[in-house]
C-alpha cells in the first residue's frame, strides 16, 4: 500500500516536473503598446485575448497611454533602458527618425526567416514603415479612399452610377447634373464634396508632386503644369457651385455631415465614413476614386500608424509571431476589420471575407482594391519641417484657391517661390 | 454706499413715448443677446435630419426630441468632462482663496523686511499678459511629469495674483482696531487672519470666489494646452475637440452644451447680486 | 504705511505683553520689539505658499521665456542658441506674420470702441428707474458668464455661408425681392438683386489692410460676449455720480443730452479708462473666439482670422517651435506695454478724477 503510493507520488512528482519544465520553457510575456481612447483599447483587448486563446502559453500584457504622452513615455522607456518595461510590439508612426536612433528592430531577418511575402502589401504601404530601405515595420491599416455617392440622388436624376472605371469628365459632369439650385441662386444640393487637404488626390493622379521628393526635397513642384491643372479642375468645380468649398464643408460639419444632410451627393474619404452610413441606413455604394484624363490614380495616401518591434527585446520571435497574427486575416485583422471603418494593408486582408463581408454595405467594397493597387506615400512630407513648410507657405495659399480668391496659375509660382527659399534655408535646397 | 441715482431722463408724460422706444430697443437688443442661447436650445431638441436639412431653418423644432440630452450624455464623455471641470474649478477656487487671503493679509496687515518689495514684484508679474506665460509653463509642468494631470490644471491656476492685489485693497480698508486689540492679547497673525479677517471679508470672498469658479469653468487655453487625452479634458476642450470628429452630431453637441451652461447660470441667478457688486468693487471704482 | 483708525488704543509703551514663545524672548532681548520678530516669521510664512507659486509659475516663466525667445526648441532635441534669429525671421521672412498683426490690430480696433460705447449706452438706458431692469440686467450680462466655446460653436453654426441662418435670412430676403413687381420691372436693380449672395462671414480675408468679414464675424462674436460686462461696470459708475451735480446742471438749464455730456460722460471717465485698458488687454489677446469660431485645422493658419495669440499656440504646439512662439509673446507683450503706456500719459488730458 505505501509502495503504490510511494509510486503515485513519483509519477505524479515526474509528471509535474515535466509539465511545468515544458511550459515553464514556453511560457512568455509580451508588452504590447499603443495609444488610443478606451473604445479602442478595448478593440485591442480583444485582438489580444484571440492570440492568447490560440497560445495559452502566451500572455499579451496592454500598455495604452493617451495620444498626447504616448511619444514622451516610449521615448523615457528606451532612455532607461530596462527591457522588461519596454512594449516588445508597440504602436509607431512616424517611425524614420526612431529607426535612426535605433530603438527599432530591423525586422528583415525574421521576414527572410518566415517567408514572409512582402509583396501582399500594398504598393507604398511599407515605404513609410522603412528606413534607409530596411522595413521596420508593418501598417495596421492605410488611408486608402472612394468616392461615395448617394444612390437615390442619382436615380432620381436618372443618372448612371459611378463607376470603377471613371474620370474627373464623368465626376464633374456628375457633379453638375446633381447639384440643386434654387431661384434664388442658393445652392440647396452640392453634386460633390472633398476636403481642400485632400487636393493630392488630383495632383497625383495628374502626375504631379508637392516636392520632388518628399523624404528629401529640394525643390516645390506645385506650380508645373500638372499640379496646375489639377488646382484648376478641383477649384473650378468650387467656383463654379457644383462642389462645396472646402472651408464651409469643414464649418458645416465636414463631409459625412453634409451627406446624411443631403446636402451632397459624393464625396472622397477613406474608409471610417462606413459605420456611421451603414447605421444611418443610407442607400449609398462606393466606386474607386475617378482617374485622371490621362487613366492615372491617386486614391488617398498609403500609409497608416505601424506596428514595430522594440529593437531591445529578449523575446524576438515570439514578439515576431504575435506580429503576424495582427496582420493575419484570421487573426488580429479579423478583430480591426470587422466593422469596415479601416482597409487592410494587405492585398490578403483586403480579399479576406472578413473585409469582403457581402452583409455589410456597401457593395462596391473593390473600389478600395482598385485605389489600393495604384498607391504611394507622396501626399505627406516626411521631413520634421514639414509641418511648418505646409502650415504656413503652402496651405495658407491654397485656402485662398479654395475660397476662389485666387486662380491656381497666379498664386503657384509665388508659393514655389517660398518654398524653396525655405527648403534652401534648412538645409533641404538643390 | 451709493445711493440710488436720479436718472438722467425724468418721467414726463410726453416722455412716455421715449419710455416706449427705450423698452422696444432694450427689447429687441435682449433679443440679439439671447438669440443663440435660443438657438442652443432649439437645436438641442431637434432630430439629427431636421439639423442638417431644414431650410429655411427654424427656431421651434418640429419634434421635440428631449432623448437628445439622454443621449449626449451616455454617448459621448460629457459626464467625464463636466466631473474634471467640477473638480478643477472647485479646488482652484479654494486654493486660490486660501493662498490669496494669506498673502494679501500679509501685504496689507504684517509688517515685514521686503514687503514693499514684493509687492511690486507681485505687481510687474500683474503686468505680464498670460501668452507670455504659456509656453514656459507648459515646459515646467512636463518636466515636473505633471502634464494631463489634475495637477497641471489646477496647481498653475491657484496662485491668483490678481486676487492677492485685490483682497490686499480690501484688507487695508478694513479698520485696524480688531488686530490692534488681538495682537496686544498676543494673539499670532494666524489667529487674527483666521477670526478676524476672514469673516470681515466674506463679501469680497464672495464675490472672489464666483469670480475665480466661472473664470476656470471657462477656461480654455491652459487646460488645451495641458491635456491630451479624453479622461482629462475639461467641459471647453472636450466640447471643442468633439467636435472635430467627422461627424459632427450638432443636436447632441448642443445638447451637451446646454447641459454644460445650467450650473453656470443657476450660480449667476442666485449670486448675481454678488458678481455685479464684486464687479464694481474690483474694478476699482472706490479707487 | 497704513495709520491706525484714530479710536484704536495708543501702543503700550511701559507695559509688556506677557512673553510667549522662545522666539519673542530673543527678539525682545535683541531689543526688536515683541511684534516685529514675530511678524517678520509670520508674514514670510503667510507669504509662502503665493510666492512659491509665483516663483515657480509667474517669475520662473518669464525669464525662460525670455531666454527661450533667443533659442530654437523643438521639445524632441536639446535647445539651440540662435540668437535673434527668431525675432528678425518674424519681421522679415514670416509669411503669415504680417497677418497675424493685421488681424489683431483690427480685432482691437473694432472690439474696443464697440463694447465701449454699446456697454455704455446699455448703463445710460437701464440707469432711468426700470422696474424691470434686474431682468434686461440679467439678459445682457448671460453671454459674459456663457462657456466661450459653446457661444462660439453656436456663432459658427449662425455664420455658416451655406448652412448658417444669417445665410439663410440672406437667401431669403433675395427670393423677397425677387418677388416684388417693382424690382423684376426694373432690369438695373434685378441685376443687383440677383448678385446678392451671402459672404463668407468666417473666412474671407479683407483686401490689403482692410478688414474683411472674418474679422468682422469675430468682432460682432466677441462684442456679443462682453458688452455685458462693461455695461454692469458703467452701471456701477453711474450709481455713483451724485445727484446733485445733476441737478445743479438741470438748474442751469442743461438738456438731457448736455447733462451726459458734460457731466455723466467726464465723471465716468475714471471707469472708461479702466475698461479701456482692461478692454485693449484683452482683444489682444484674443484666442478662444476667432480660434473655436473659425476651428482651422491645427497646423494650418486661417490668414484671415488668426490672431497673435493663435499664432504663438501654432507655432508651439503645432509646429513644434517652442522658441519662436516665446518670441512672438515677447512682441506681444511690447505691443501691450507701450499702449498701456501711452494711454496712461494720454489719461491726464480726458480723465477727471473727482476731487473728494
Amino acid at each position: 500500500m505505501q509502495k503504490k503510493f510511494f509510486l503515485l507520488c513519483m509519477v505524479l512528482v515526474a509528471l509535474m516536473a515535466f509539465g511545468t519544465a515544458a511550459v515553464a520553457q514556453d511560457d512568455v510575456t509580451l508588452l504590447w503598446g499603443m495609444w488610443g481612447d478606451p473604445a479602442e483599447i478595448a478593440t485591442h483587448q480583444l485582438v489580444a485575448d484571440a492570440y492568447m486563446a490560440a497560445n495559452p502559453n502566451v500572455t499579451i500584457e496592454l500598455w495604452s497611454q493617451p495620444w498626447g504622452e504616448y511619444f514622451t513615455k516610449i521615448d523615457t522607456l528606451f532612455v532607461a533602458g530596462d527591457a522588461t518595461v519596454i512594449p516588445d510590439v508597440f504602436f509607431m508612426t512616424p517611425i524614420q527618425d526612431r529607426a535612426a536612433a535605433g530603438v527599432l528592430q530591423d525586422l528583415t531577418a525574421l521576414i527572410e526567416e518566415s517567408g514572409l511575402d512582402l509583396e501582399d502589401y500594398w504598393p507604398g504601404a511599407l515605404e513609410s514603415t522603412s528606413y534607409e530601405g530596411v522595413v521596420y515595420g508593418f501598417p495596421r491599416d492605410i488611408g486608402i479612399e472612394v468616392l461615395y455617392y448617394n444612390k437615390d440622388h442619382f436615380d432620381a436624376a436618372s443618372l448612371d452610377y459611378p463607376t470603377d472605371e471613371w474620370t474627373w469628365v464623368e465626376l464633374r459632369a456628375a457633379a453638375e447634373a446633381l447639384t440643386v439650385k434654387e431661384a434664388s441662386g442658393r445652392i440647396s444640393r452640392y453634386g460633390f464634396a472633398m476636403e481642400g487637404g485632400k487636393y493630392f488626390d488630383f495632383v497625383g493622379a495628374n502626375g504631379g508632386l508637392i516636392l520632388d521628393d518628399m523624404f528629401n526635397p529640394t525643390q516645390c513642384t506645385l506650380s508645373q503644369p500638372e499640379a496646375v491643372e489639377a488646382f484648376e479642375f478641383f477649384a473650378g468645380m468650387m467656383n463654379d457651385e457644383i462642389a462645396w468649398r472646402s472651408a464651409n464643408l469643414g464649418q458645416a460639419g465636414g463631409d459625412l455631415s453634409v451627406f446624411l444632410g443631403e446636402q451632397a451627393s459624393m464625396f472622397i474619404q477613406n474608409a471610417s465614413r462606413v459605420p456611421a452610413l451603414n447605421a444611418a441606413g443610407v442607400n449609398y455604394d462606393v466606386a474607386a476614386v475617378p482617374t485622371a484624363p490621362g487613366g492615372t490614380r491617386q486614391a488617398g495616401i498609403a500609409n497608416g500608424a505601424a506596428w514595430v518591434m522594440s529593437s531591445v527585446t529578449d523575446t524576438p520571435d515570439a514578439a515576431w509571431d504575435f506580429m503576424q497574427f495582427l496582420q493575419s486575416p484570421e487573426g488580429g485583422q479579423a478583430i480591426y476589420f470587422a466593422t469596415g471603418e479601416a482597409f487592410p494593408p494587405t492585398r490578403s486582408g483586403a480579399e479576406s471575407p472578413v473585409f469582403m463581408n457581402p452583409e455589410r454595405g456597401p457593395e462596391n467594397k473593390q473600389a478600395w482594391i482598385v485605389g489600393a493597387e495604384s498607391a504611394n506615400i507622396n501626399g505627406f512630407g516626411w521631413f520634421p519641417e514639414y509641418n511648418e513648410l505646409n502650415g504656413t507657405l503652402i496651405n495658407p495659399v491654397l485656402d485662398t484657391i479654395w475660397a476662389g480668391e485666387a486662380q491656381a496659375a497666379d498664386v503657384l509660382p509665388g508659393v514655389c517661390e517660398s518654398v524653396d527659399a525655405y527648403l534652401v534655408e534648412h538645409g533641404y535646397g538643390a | 454706499m451709493a445711493t440710488a441715482a436720479r436718472s438722467t431722463f425724468q418721467a414726463q408724460p410726453r416722455i412716455l413715448w421715449g419710455r416706449l422706444t427705450l423698452h422696444l430697443v432694450l427689447i429687441v437688443g435682449a433679443f440679439i443677446m439671447l438669440l443663440p442661447f435660443l438657438w442652443m436650445v432649439s437645436t438641442s431638441l431637434k432630430t439629427q435630419t431636421d439639423v442638417m436639412r431644414q431650410y429655411p431653418p427654424r427656431l421651434i423644432p418640429e419634434t421635440f426630441m428631449i432623448s437628445n440630452f439622454s443621449t449626449a450624455l451616455t454617448s459621448l464623455p460629457f459626464d467625464r468632462f463636466y466631473l474634471n471641470s467640477l473638480i478643477v474649478a472647485s479646488s482652484v477656487t479654494i486654493l486660490q482663496l486660501f493662498v490669496s487671503s494669506l498673502a494679501a493679509f500679509a501685504f496689507a496687515r504684517v509688517r515685514f523686511k521686503g514687503r514693499t518689495l514684493l509687492f511690486y514684484l507681485y505687481l510687474t508679474g500683474l503686468m505680464i499678459p498670460f501668452p507670455v506665460l504659456l509656453v514656459p509653463n507648459f515646459i515646467i509642468v512636463r518636466q515636473l511629469g505633471w502634464f494631463n494631470t489634475y495637477w497641471a490644471l489646477i496647481v498653475p491656476t491657484s496662485f491668483g495674483v490678481v486676487s492677492t492685489f485685490l483682497l490686499r485693497q480690501y484688507y487695508r480698508g478694513l479698520p485696524m482696531d480688531y488686530d490692534e486689540a488681538a495682537r496686544m492679547d498676543g494673539a499670532s497673525s494666524l489667529r487674527i487672519w483666521w477670526n478676524i479677517i476672514l469673516p470681515n471679508s466674506k463679501p469680497a470672498l464672495a464675490a472672489l470666489a464666483i469670480f475665480i469658479f466661472l473664470g476656470s469653468w471657462n477656461d480654455f487655453l491652459w487646460p488645451l494646452v495641458v491635456t491630451n487625452s479624453e479622461a482629462m479634458r475639461t467641459l471647453p476642450v472636450g466640447l471643442s475637440t468633439f467636435q472635430g470628429q467627422y461627424l459632427v452630431r450638432w443636436e447632441l453637441l448642443m445638447a451637451a452644451t446646454v447641459v454644460a451652461l445650467v450650473p453656470v447660470l443657476i450660480i449667476y441667478f442666485f449670486a448675481q447680486n454678488w458678481i455685479i457688486r464684486g464687479l464694481s468693487v474690483g474694478s476699482g471704482l472706490t479707487g | 504705511m497704513e495709520k491706525a483708525a484714530l479710536s484704536s488704543p495708543p501702543p503700550p509703551t511701559l507695559m509688556t505683553p506677557p512673553l510667549r514663545s522662545f522666539r519673542q524672548k530673543i527678539a525682545f532681548r535683541l531689543g526688536m520689539g515683541v511684534w516685529r520678530a514675530d511678524q517678520q516669521f509670520e508674514g514670510y510664512l503667510f507669504l509662502l505658499p503665493s510666492l512659491i507659486g509665483f516663483l515657480l509659475f509667474v517669475l520662473a516663466p518669464i525669464l525662460i521665456s525670455l531666454a527661450l525667445s533667443f533659442h530654437e526648441w523643438d521639445l524632441l532635441t536639446p535647445p539651440e542658441y540662435v540668437g535673434a534669429a527668431n525675432y528678425t525671421e518674424l519681421f522679415t521672412n514670416d509669411p503669415v506674420f504680417g497677418a497675424v498683426l493685421k488681424n489683431t490690430f483690427w480685432y482691437t480696433l473694432l472690439i474696443v470702441p464697440l463694447q465701449l460705447v454699446l456697454g455704455f449706452v446699455l448703463a445710460v438706458a437701464l440707469n432711468t428707474g426700470l422696474r424691470a431692469l434686474r431682468w434686461y440686467r440679467m439678459l445682457y450680462f448671460m453671454p459674459v458668464i456663457a462657456s466661450i466655446v459653446a457661444a462660439a460653436m453656436v456663432f459658427r453654426f449662425l455664420f455658416n455661408q451655406q448652412s448658417g441662418i444669417i445665410a439663410a435670412g440672406v437667401w431669403q430676403t433675395k427670393e423677397l425681392l425677387l418677388g416684388l413687381p417693382f424690382v423684376q420691372a426694373s432690369p438695373q436693380l434685378l441685376d443687383s438683386v440677383q448678385g446678392l449672395a451671402p459672404p463668407d462671414f468666417l473666412n474671407a480675408p479683407g483686401q490689403g489692410f482692410l478688414p474683411g468679414w472674418a474679422i468682422i464675424s469675430v468682432t460682432l462674436f466677441t462684442v456679443w460676449k462682453n458688452v455685458g460686462f462693461t455695461m454692469v461696470v458703467y452701471m456701477a459708475a453711474l450709481q455713483a455720480v451724485p445727484d446733485p451735480l445733476y441737478d445743479a446742471a438741470k438748474v442751469d438749464g442743461a438738456s438731457g443730452w448736455q447733462r451726459l455730456r458734460y457731466v455723466t460722460i467726464p465723471l465716468v471717465s475714471p471707469t472708461t479708462f479702466f475698461l479701456l485698458v482692461v478692454q485693449m488687454l484683452g482683444a489682444f489677446q484674443l484666442f478662444a473666439e476667432p480660434f473655436v469660431m473659425v476651428a482651422s485645422s491645427q497646423n494650418s493658419v486661417a490668414l484671415a482670422s488668426e490672431s497673435l495669440v493663435m499664432y504663438i499656440y501654432r507655432n508651439a504646439f503645432g509646429f513644434l517651435r517652442m522658441g519662436k512662439a516665446a518670441a512672438i509673446s515677447w512682441i506681444l507683450f511690447a505691443i501691450v506695454f507701450v499702449v498701456t503706456i501711452v494711454q496712461t500719459l494720454l489719461q491726464r488730458r480726458w480723465v477727471h478724477y473727482q476731487v473728494d
